[in-house]
């Protein structure tokens, strides 16, 4: 009975392989072969010339590039701005503390799809539309991250703190020296989430940016793949392009997701 | 900390503060503005005049917008039981005693790391006919008989299978993370003692593990309701919201309203309706779980 076990969950892995597995074979065949059965797909010649095209005469760098850059400051700004909140709520004995509690974590009932017409607007009123801080500052209003990190400061004992104000420690020092270097775990963890997220936002950046030159890839991937709707190799060169950064920010980085992920429940 | 209540107010609000100037602005004020935009005939490029309850009463008669309400609904209910049973099996053989146990965790979790648009088109090529992947491994396995070709995206109910079958294997992963986590924290002494009284494995599965899961299983089917009801992407790409409109999401409808046909105020009084289904489900979900837990008391 054992072997059975063994053998259908192997199956079930090579399965959730295979579509990667896939795609990347697919983006290194020639253009215009004839695919008569599946076999097909998956024996040589190989070819990295319609890499060479991609590259060359299209955008998708620029917005390998665009995506980076605004996950990358996303992340940062999301975890400073929830880490500095987080603290506040955590620590520091300020009156209608309750009440701030409960208005950031109302927050988390407002799912950011039901609101992204009027923020359109908003965006529009402030001059942020087609812009790289259209594109980054409404993604940091995240309270799901205030909460997460505010429950992991909770954990860190108030004694601790206290001793080192009496060494003369002020707030900021025991939030920069103290309080980040003992969560730098759970910090890492919401930072990497954070950066993922952003990384394969779409809905946003699909409304507010028109200007192709600022293009993330989510988005930037429809508009070029209506191009070629008949061929394989192109789109799938370019899904490939696209998803290696992110792959491997995974296998480098996979235990801190995955704890990131049991630890706060947030689904993307 | 200690300090005086002075000094306490002011360091809060200096760390509070930026926070809250992008949460007020860009989820507080967006709420509001919302209630205003519904309220008018609103383009998008200007607001042109106030109408009152006109768009609200609009929803209520528009047939496309309660068929794509119904249509996100499909997908709530296709996808959140398969995606619960799925993400268990998954984390049952990921939980096993292997020594393939960290590559089957990888490789579960890494198609939900992919963007919906590379998960989107990599499905649309899977389900294309002819040359399709689905359709060759068939063929190659003799399940398909040759010139025999299944149209996986031009008939409602396949174009069905078809998005659901890919937002399975794209987001399955979450799910199968949280499952796994809760398996793991159920004390290795509870089975111990199950297998000394010479209970099956399936008889632990079902009346120790499965159990054990209830509270897991309740937030992951919230979290997954609320989730699939917000699907637009990955069925936009596949099948457009055709055939003849029949798989269009509310999501797609709302964005059509506002940005295809110009009419923004139309598009805000939609998206209440969507935040308020939501927040009922959200409330409904909570109201259980606080009641199972006062029965547990």
């Amino acid at each position: 009975m054992k072997w059975v076990y063994r053998l259908i969950s192997l199956v079930v892995g090579c399965l959730f392989l295979i579509p990667i597995v896939w795609m990347i074979f697919v983006s290194v065949k020639q253009e215009g072969m004839k695919i008569t059965s599946l076999i097909d797909w998956f024996t040589p010649p190989y070819s990295l010339a319609v890499y060479d095209q991609i590259i060359r005469q299209t955008k998708l760098m620029n917005w390998v590039w665009n995506s980076f850059f605004v996950a990358a400051v996303v992340t940062v700004l999301t975890v400073a701005l929830a880490a500095m909140a987080g603290f506040a709520l955590s620590k520091v004995p300020f009156r209608y503390k309750t009440i701030m509690f409960f208005f950031i974590l109302a927050g988390l009932m407002i799912p950011g799809e039901s609101v992204i017409i009027p923020l359109y607007q908003v965006a529009k009123e402030l001059n942020i539309l087609n812009s790289y801080n259209g594109l980054i500052f409404p993604a940091l209003a995240s309270p799901i991250a205030v909460i997460v990190l505010k429950s992991f400061f909770d954990g860190v004992p108030n004694d601790l703190l206290e001793s080192v104000q009496m060494d003369g420690g002020g707030t900021w020092r025991i939030f920069l020296h103290i309080m980040l270097p003992l969560t730098r775990p759970a910090v890492a963890s919401m930072a990497i989430l954070t950066f993922i997220g952003s990384w394969n936002n779409f809905l946003w950046p699909f409304l507010s940016v028109t200007d192709d030159n600022l293009f993330t890839l989510p988005m930037g991937i429809p508009t070029l793949m209506n191009q070629w709707a008949e061929d394989y190799v192109k789109p799938m060169v370019i899904n490939t392009i696209s998803s290696v950064p992110i792959i491997a920010l995974f296998l480098v980085f996979e235990r801190q997701i995955i704890k990131g992920i049991s630890l706060s429940g947030i689904k993307g | 900390m200690r300090m005086t209540k002075l000094k306490a107010d002011a360091q809060a609000l200096l760390f509070l503060l930026p926070f809250l100037i992008v949460y007020l602005l860009f989820t507080v004020w967006p709420m509001i503005k919302g209630v205003q935009m519904s309220l008018y005939k609103w383009t998008l490029i200007k607001r042109i005049k106030y109408v009152g309850w006109h768009n609200y009463q609009n929803m209520f008669h528009d047939q496309e917008f309660w068929a794509s309400l119904w249509h996100s609904t499909i997908f709530v209910l296709l996808t959140t039981p398969t995606m619960i049973i799925l993400a268990i099996i998954l984390a049952l053989i990921a939980n096993r005693n292997s020594r393939l146990q960290k590559f089957y965790r990888s490789v579960f979790f890494l198609p939900s790391i992919l963007s919906v648009a590379v998960a989107s088109f990599l499905g649309l090529f899977m389900f294309q006919p002819y040359t399709g992947f689905l359709n060759s491994l068939l063929h190659l396995v003799h399940m398909l008989p040759a010139g025999k070709e299944i149209f996986w995206l031009t008939e409602t109910n396949l174009a069905w299978i078809a998005v659901g079958f890919l937002t399975l294997w794209w987001t399955v992963g979450f799910n199968f993370i949280l499952y796994l986590s809760a398996m793991q924290d159920i004390p290795d002494e509870i089975y111990e003692a199950a297998r000394l009284d010479g209970a099956t494995d399936s008889a632990v599965f079902w009346q120790i593990t499965l159990p054990l899961l209830a509270p897991i299983t309740k937030t992951i089917t919230m979290l997954q309701i609320i989730a699939s009801f917000k699907v637009f992407l990955q069925i936009y790409i596949i099948t457009g919201g055709g055939p003849l409109d029949q798989t269009r999401s509310v999501i797609q409808y709302i964005w059509q309203t506002g940005f295809r046909k110009n009419n923004l105020g139309y598009a805000a009084t939609m998206s209440y309706m969507l935040f308020f289904i939501l927040l009922v489900l959200s409330a409904i979900q909570y109201g259980m779980n606080n009641r199972k837990e006062a029965q547990m008391r």
